[in-house]
């Protein structure tokens, strides 16, 4: 483990309008680091992820990666990215994985998973391709690669746009409740991945529902409630002897 | 009625269809040129420069055609500074001041079309763009006008059947097109009825070859939606 946090976010605010989503919540994410961040609806763990590479502006905080600090200045009601190329090389090694899969549909599973490294990090072609086909053939899916999104499964498509993640060679993977959108008996190929990924050693920050999958994978299990850290600590201190209790009765209405 | 007037003047009908195609396909291939950085200005986040835009868009679509053909032809030739300046030859034409007027007015429509294509690319496909780290550029080229290509052409097929008809009001500044050419021979054979129905006919056809040409594009274009209407994707 490195001494740098590969991701550190301090004392993170968003408000919408008058509601205040996040009241201060600060994480690091060192090298290897799986983090799974568990909350009910509303508790702000889908707006402090997406805050993290700037889909949705902090009202306040710090985001160093890597001990770089982002730089924010204040816009009309929140912190805006005042470099834009530091930002989008920062979004280049974060890689991000929505809830609702968000493909391009004018290209097909191939040409999805090409596009970054082959246009936004400049890479030859020939190398890109072999690089995409392997990532398809890891998340079970080579043999479609000449289809279009809107021909795959919902569990298809959302293993298509890990590979297309994972093509980027991101340092750290953001994930979004990317089970959420999937028919119960979809979620567990999707999981699969997500575990395998974990157990080579990735960077993973993950917005999930999935409690057992949570407790399995994860090195450490944060609980938000109304936009703060109510608990937070190893797997087995959390689901197994939660101090908090908002957090047991989470636990013991979703179990 | 008489319907051999029709075959005898037929031939005159056809090179009044070729000056409207002339007069749609120019001001057409004009007018989408301008409608793209118009549509892109009027969605900028910069209040001022939408402003410009949306006032064009407001003249262009709240005037009657007839009206801007009127303005270019009859107002443009009243300013000493037009007939001296280098442009008098294009201007003193009415063949290209119906170009004009039709490009305005077909770019203003036209840009609408595209920004609100734009606009329906569902934002989850941007934001992947987002964390890919691509540049606004890039976004652009690869994603948001492929993506608004697919969308825009329903409308503006429709956009093209109705230039291809307002471009009858081009005979009003004495250009011969296919109305023009019809009310010429009309003057000269008193034969209405037969010869404004060939007209129409001609018109009916143009339309058809221009939907089918649309249908087929559309197909191609959005194969990869698998019908012909836009899905929209499940937002969960």
């Amino acid at each position: 483990m490195s001494k740098t946090p590969a991701l550190e976010l301090i004392n993170i605010h968003k408000t919408f309008g008058d509601v205040e989503v996040l009241k201060g919540i600060s994480m690091k994410a060192y090298d290897g680091d799986v983090i799974s961040i568990l909350g009910s609806s509303g508790s702000g763990k889908s707006t402090f992820l997406r805050c993290i590479n700037l889909l949705e502006n902090p009202t306040q905080g710090e985001i160093l990666f890597n001990g770089n600090k982002l730089d924010l200045i204040q816009g009309e009601s929140d912190l805006v990215a005042n470099n834009m190329k530091q930002l989008t090389q920062m979004r280049q090694q974060i890689g991000f994985v929505f809830q609702s899969f968000n493909l391009w549909p004018h290209m097909t599973i191939l040409q999805n998973v090409m596009e970054g490294p082959l246009n936004v990090l400049k890479r030859p072609k020939q190398e890109v391709l072999e690089y995409a086909e392997h990532l398809l053939h890891k998340v079970g899916i080579a043999e479609k690669k000449h289809m279009y999104p809107n021909q795959l499964s919902g569990g298809q498509q959302q293993r298509v746009a890990i590979a297309r993640t994972l093509a980027m060679d991101p340092q750290v993977i953001l994930f979004d409740e990317p089970t959420s959108a999937l028919d119960p008996e979809l979620v567990g190929e999707v999981l699969g991945v997500m575990r395998n990924l974990a157990e080579e050693g990735r960077t993973m920050l993950i917005v999930t529902h999935e409690m057992n999958f949570a407790r399995e994978v994860s090195s450490e299990v944060v609980f938000l409630h109304k936009g703060v850290v109510e608990e937070k600590g190893t797997p087995d201190q959390v689901f197994g002897s939660p101090k908090s209790e908002r957090c047991k009765a989470f636990l013991s209405s979703t179990f | 009625m008489d319907f051999s007037v029709v075959v005898e003047y037929f031939p005159r009908l056809l090179s009044g269809a070729w000056v409207s195609l002339q007069l749609v396909f120019l001001s057409v291939v004009l007018g989408g040129a301008f409608a793209l950085p118009i549509a892109l200005a009027r969605i900028s986040p910069v209040a001022w420069i939408r402003a410009i835009p949306f006032t064009y868009i407001f003249f262009f679509r709240g005037t009657p055609l007839l009206v801007q053909i009127f303005l270019v032809y009859y107002g443009a030739s009243q300013f000493d500074a037009v007939r001296e300046s280098i442009f008098w030859p294009i201007l003193k034409e009415p063949f290209w001041c119906a170009i004009i007027a039709f490009t305005l007015n077909t770019s203003a429509y036209t840009a609408e079309i595209f920004r609100g294509a734009i606009q329906a690319i569902p934002e989850g496909e941007v934001e992947a763009c987002k964390v890919v780290g691509m540049s606004k550029a890039q976004m652009y080229r690869r994603v948001l006008l492929p993506r608004a290509f697919g969308i825009v052409l329903p409308a503006y097929g429709n956009e093209i059947i109705l230039m291809l008809k307002g471009s009858a009001l081009a005979s009003t500044i004495t250009i011969l097109d296919l109305t023009g050419m019809a009310r010429t021979i009309i003057a000269r054979t008193y034969t209405p009825i037969e010869i404004f129905l060939a007209a129409g006919g001609i018109y009916l056809a143009i339309s058809i070859v221009v939907i089918a040409l649309f249908r087929q594009i559309e197909l191609r274009q959005n194969r990869y939606l698998g019908t012909l209407s836009i899905k929209v994707p499940d937002k969960g």
